[in-house]
């Protein structure tokens, strides 16, 4: 690791503090500039590798770079994109609405009781170690080809996330908040509505962001094994026809919208939801 | 005035005042046995009241005659080969880049986008191109269960590197303490649960993976033979395999894991 008392950089020292602050300026945007460009070199060494790995590997096992960004445009350009992500969208969304109606209330119990904490300890714990393909074809064989289907894989995968983080966050509940609102004679309810629900909703967000990468790739995987439409359907389409490149460039969509919902949207959401939590401030 | 107030007892009181009987049933054991009752009985009703969901009766049938056709060991073999070699891969390569990328951050901006995307690839890409890439045999399941399980060893690895305590690390260099020590007495014990967790990560994407991959290869394997079942129709075999994989993956994380980071967390707990 770098010594930053050695390793001052040899400028010569600030004799006032407006100078002192420009030379901080300028440091702070190299620093900046050169974390920029390194992040660059990763995905350029990243398609290089791909490249070079599709030059050598025999024909029509690796297609390259520019055939996938082809395929992927022509994927965009015909509006199978909108279709079938809005339909995956769709059902990952409606599982997560499931996911919180029966996970919170299960979270909040264990949060509250050591006696439902003991209970669904287990099961909390077991059913977050189940394999995702588990999930899919159970699903698929209690709903048949159907949308419910992957609506069902979602909610089985993401509520022990849900149920857990709403224990948690119960469990963190101020408890001299609650002792205050008792001793001032509020009634359990009233406690319940005002103190324990506005502490649920930040963790209940949180686990939403937490198991959506998990509930994304279940959904995908559920309309692999049985899907009548969605991103899962496409990849499942092109495997069936050997097309490498399809299949690929399903999945490049597919991680990208990944990363933007959760880069952007959720991460975004999050920040502003947590914003009055100053120990929430992550080291970058 | 104090006689509409109710009379307060300490919680000492009120638990003494409890009878025997009452205790006993709202034990943490009692509450386990009832929730592994409650969970059969859910599995009974789905059973009856949905007829493609096997029945407990029909899938320990199907259970017995796996065990007794000596399908079921010679396929977890197969799978265990391929699974141990992924996981230990991941686990070695995870551990090597992770503390790369912990320590520098040049390495930490060069890798980071590549570990996302690879994070963000769900195990069955893996599976239908290493299918497509080495058709069928070993190789597939194990080149799936490393890509699938590494992003996140590295992940968590590269986390408990840069949670090791700067003012620790900054003090032990003035104070000349040797690497060796350093290493042993500050970075272990710092990193040792971050890698505990990562193992946990690397062990159930891994089985998954695996599991995936002999699903969409041809070779044998637990996730191949469920995938027979399926395709017969037969969802009480299937359901049968479903008990197994569960049943290893419960046993591997629960056992093994369970005891493993309670010995690496001793130094931690032993102090309270």
């Amino acid at each position: 690791m770098s010594n930053p008392v050695i390793e001052a950089p040899p400028t010569a020292p600030a004799v006032t503090w407006q100078e002192g602050e420009v030379l901080a300026r300028r440091a702070a945007a190299r620093n900046k500039r050169k974390r920029l460009a390194l992040l660059v070199a990763g995905w350029v060494v990243l398609l290089l590798i791909w490249q070079v790995a599709a030059y050598y590997l025999p024909f029509g096992t690796l297609p390259n770079p520019l055939e996938v960004g082809a395929e992927m445009w022509e994927i965009i350009a015909s509006g199978a994109l909108v279709s079938d992500f809005m339909a995956s969208v769709l059902k990952t969304f409606a599982g997560f609405g499931v996911a919180v109606l029966v996970g919170a209330p299960v979270g909040y119990l264990m949060g509250r009781h050591n006696y439902w904490k003991a209970f669904f300890h287990d099961g909390v714990t077991v059913a977050g170690t189940i394999p995702a393909l588990t999930y899919a074809v159970l699903s698929l064989i209690i709903f048949g080809l159907s949308n419910l289907g992957p609506v069902l894989a979602v909610a089985l995968v993401s509520t022990p996330y849900v149920a857990i983080n709403v224990a948690e966050g119960i469990r963190g509940v101020d408890q001299q908040l609650v002792k205050m609102s008792q001793a001032f004679g509020r009634s359990q309810q009233q406690i319940r509505r005002e103190v324990y629900l506005p502490t649920i909703v930040p963790y209940m967000f949180a686990a939403v962001r937490m198991s959506f990468a998990v509930a994304w790739k279940v959904e995908a995987l559920t309309e692999v094994f049985g899907g009548t439409n969605g991103v899962g359907f496409q990849i499942r389409n092109e495997y069936q026809l050997f097309n490498i490149t399809g299949v690929i460039a399903w999945m490049a969509l597919f991680i990208v919208f990944m990363l933007i919902i959760e880069r952007l949207v959720l991460r975004k959401l999050e920040a502003k939801v947590l914003a009055w939590r100053p120990e929430e401030r992550v080291r970058t | 005035m104090t006689a509409t107030l109710t009379p307060r007892r300490s919680t000492e009181e009120l638990a003494s005042s409890r009878p025997a009987w009452q205790k006993r049933i709202t034990s943490d054991r009692a509450a386990r046995f009832t929730f592994y009752v409650a969970a059969f009985a859910l599995w009974l009703v789905l059973a009856g009241l949905f007829e493609r969901i096997p029945g407990p009766p029909s899938v320990v049938d199907r259970l017995v005659e796996e065990f007794r056709r000596g399908e079921v060991f010679g396929n977890f073999a197969d799978t265990f080969y391929r699974f141990g070699i992924g996981v230990a891969l991941s686990i070695v390569v995870g551990i090597l880049v992770g503390v790369l990328v912990g320590l520098s951050p040049m390495a930490r901006a060069f890798l980071e986008s590549p570990v996302m995307v690879a994070l963000s690839i769900p195990a069955i890409m893996w599976a239908f191109l290493t299918v497509m890439w080495f058709g069928f045999g070993h190789t597939s399941p194990i080149v799936t269960t490393f890509l699938t399980a590494v992003p996140f060893m590295i992940v968590n690895v590269a986390q408990g590197v840069l949670g090791v305590s700067r003012d620790l690390r900054d003090m032990s260099s003035s104070y000349g303490v040797p690497l060796r020590r350093r290493v042993s007495d500050l970075v272990l014990p710092a990193v040792m649960g971050y890698v505990m967790a990562g193992i946990r990560f690397v062990v159930i994407m891994g089985w998954n993976g695996v599991l995936l991959a002999e699903w969409f290869g041809g070779s044998g394997g637990a996730g191949y033979r469920a995938r027979y079942w399926y395709d017969a129709n037969q969802f009480a075999g299937f359901a049968a395999w479903v008990v197994l994989f569960v049943g290893v993956i419960i046993i591997l994380d629960q056992l093994i894991f369970e005891r493993l980071s309670r010995r690496a967390f001793r130094w931690r707990d032993a102090a309270h």
